[in-house]
């Protein structure tokens, strides 16, 4: 059957025709866009290692920082001459801590958040206790892992 | 004349009669809370400082986490009046936040957001937001030991948002950390993002008071106003007010220029007693306020989400204020105004004393 009259005018088409064709054309745009500017997130380390001499040396009741990953990791070595490390972020607002020596809490700046020598959150903020990892020395090495990470060096 | 031929050459091509009209037409009622209406203009006369100091200065500037402070340091010492350009684009972007931290209280307290100026107060408290994303984005350039923490904390608070905290928070540091990455993010947005945003958002604000005029107090509706002529009486007192701003710019920008921090560095300890710009001690004192666990929820995801509903509340404030928008008294809202202002006056000053 021919229609007398078409049912859409010329003009409901186009529009039609045209609107559908942008929005095509944004969402086809929008999802590699958002991949774009979303960026690529690295993982934390599970380890790393240093070198045992650069750290053993150090006076006891004191710090010495070492990069773990981008952030600063803290070598501590306790008044019995123990080595530990830790994760020097703060658990409140991820500011980089300190030590002090005099009152053996760690302290953060930002917010005045303290924990004790064993990384307890004690005043201030902060939620959780630090991050302490595990310390092995092996062949002149300090290795460093987080907590239940098994790491092997390959010899020689 | 040159002059005149310049003249001629226009007039016979563009109708300067509709023009002269809008110009002529243009009345402001004034009354005695007329100084609020100033406000706008000079805010719009700083934002014009600041794009001028910024093209000046990132014709020198290079955001690269090894050099960028080198060259801010080189921008002040080497260069040619390098001091007084950085120093007047910091000074000014204090100014200019304090004047739009005025403007927006004022309008809250004299409820010149209501009916038919909704959209009025929504580009302007999104403007204000952006300018203080401009403050934040800006001073991570200098990339000093400061400039790191305060962006760690700000972008780490932006994390705590539920939802999508997390997401928002890669995206602003452009990673999981601030680092390089995110001092070419800042400087994206700082430079090109931001400034487009707000072209567009001035003019339509400036585009809404030309169309609706100025909002008379709802107290003073009604009331026989004098009128006075835009061209140029009030433009004569806009002019007064911008010079006499300036002078106070120049004043403190030659007298106190802004320090520059040692350069960033993501292993060395957070220097101590360390403090955000002024603009952000209200949320400084807030999270400061938290503990950091209530009934087993963080204190932070608490803080950042009342912060968030409480800025998201005020963005709506016409659209709940149903009173104020039929011309009635509107106590509740009053009382809402006083709450924001004291709230924010009282952090900001507990920021600066402690």
């Amino acid at each position: 059957m021919k229609l007398r009259w078409p049912s859409v005018t010329r003009r409901e088409f186009l529009n039609t025709l045209f609107t559908g064709w942008f929005i095509a054309f944004f969402a086809a745009c929008i999802y590699p866009l958002l991949k774009f500017i979303y960026p690529n997130l690295e993982k934390e380390p599970d380890f790393v290692i240093l070198n045992a001499k650069d750290f053993l040396e150090i006076p006891n009741n004191s710090t010495k920082p070492f990069p773990w990953g981008g952030k600063l990791g803290l070598i501590f070595k306790k008044d019995d001459g123990t080595i530990h490390a830790l994760k020097g972020v703060c658990t409140h607002m991820e500011c980089n801590i300190m030590y002090k020596p005099e009152e053996r809490k760690f302290y953060c700046p930002c917010h005045k958040g303290y924990f004790d020598q064993d990384g307890k959150n004690i005043s201030g903020p902060p939620p959780r206790p630090l991050e302490f990892f595990e310390v092995r020395i092996e062949n002149e090495k300090l290795i460093v892992s987080k907590k239940g990470v098994k790491v092997e060096i390959p010899k020689g | 004349m040159r002059f005149q031929r310049v003249k001629k050459w226009v007039l016979e091509r563009y109708d300067s009669e509709a023009l002269r009209g809008l110009i002529k037409k243009k009345y402001v009622p004034s009354h005695k809370y007329e100084i609020f209406y100033y406000m706008g203009g000079l805010a719009l006369f700083l934002f014009f400082i600041q794009f001028l100091t910024g093209f000046a200065l990132a014709l020198y500037y290079v955001p690269h986490p090894e050099q960028a402070n080198k060259y801010v340091v080189d921008i002040v010492t080497k260069l040619n009046f390098g001091w007084l350009f950085r120093s007047l684009h910091h000074w000014g972007a204090q100014i200019l936040i304090g004047v739009l931290f005025f403007h927006c209280f004022s309008t809250l307290l004299l409820k010149s957001y209501r009916k038919p100026r909704e959209l009025l107060w929504i580009t302007g408290t999104i403007l204000l937001g952006i300018s203080i994303f401009f403050g934040l984005s800006g001073y991570l350039l200098v990339w000093d030991e400061r400039a790191f923490a305060a962006v760690r904390v700000a972008t780490g608070g932006a994390g705590s948002i539920p939802i999508i905290g997390q997401y928002l928070k890669a995206f602003l540091r452009g990673g999981n950390d601030v680092t390089g990455e995110t001092l070419a993010r800042f400087y994206a947005f700082h430079v090109s993002i931001l400034p487009f945003l707000t072209m567009i958002l001035i003019s339509l604000h400036v585009l809404l008071v030309q169309y609706h005029g100025l909002s008379v107090p709802l107290f003073l509706e009604g009331e026989k106003l004098r009128k006075v002529p835009f061209f140029p009486n009030v433009l004569y007192k806009d002019f007064m007010i911008w010079l006499f701003v300036l002078g106070v710019l120049v004043t403190i920008s030659v007298l106190a220029p802004p320090e520059i921090g040692k350069k960033a560095d993501p292993y060395a300890p957070t220097p101590e007693g360390i403090k955000p710009e002024w603009y952000f001690y209200f949320l400084f004192q807030t999270l400061k306020f938290f503990p950091g666990e209530i009934f087993g929820l963080s204190g932070e995801t608490i803080a950042v989400s009342l912060i968030t509903l409480a800025a998201i509340f005020f963005l709506a404030i016409p659209f709940f204020d149903r009173k104020s928008s039929r011309g009635e008294k509107s106590r509740t809202f009053t009382w809402v105004g006083v709450c924001y202002t004291v709230y924010f006056l009282v952090m900001t000053f507990l920021g600066f004393v402690t």
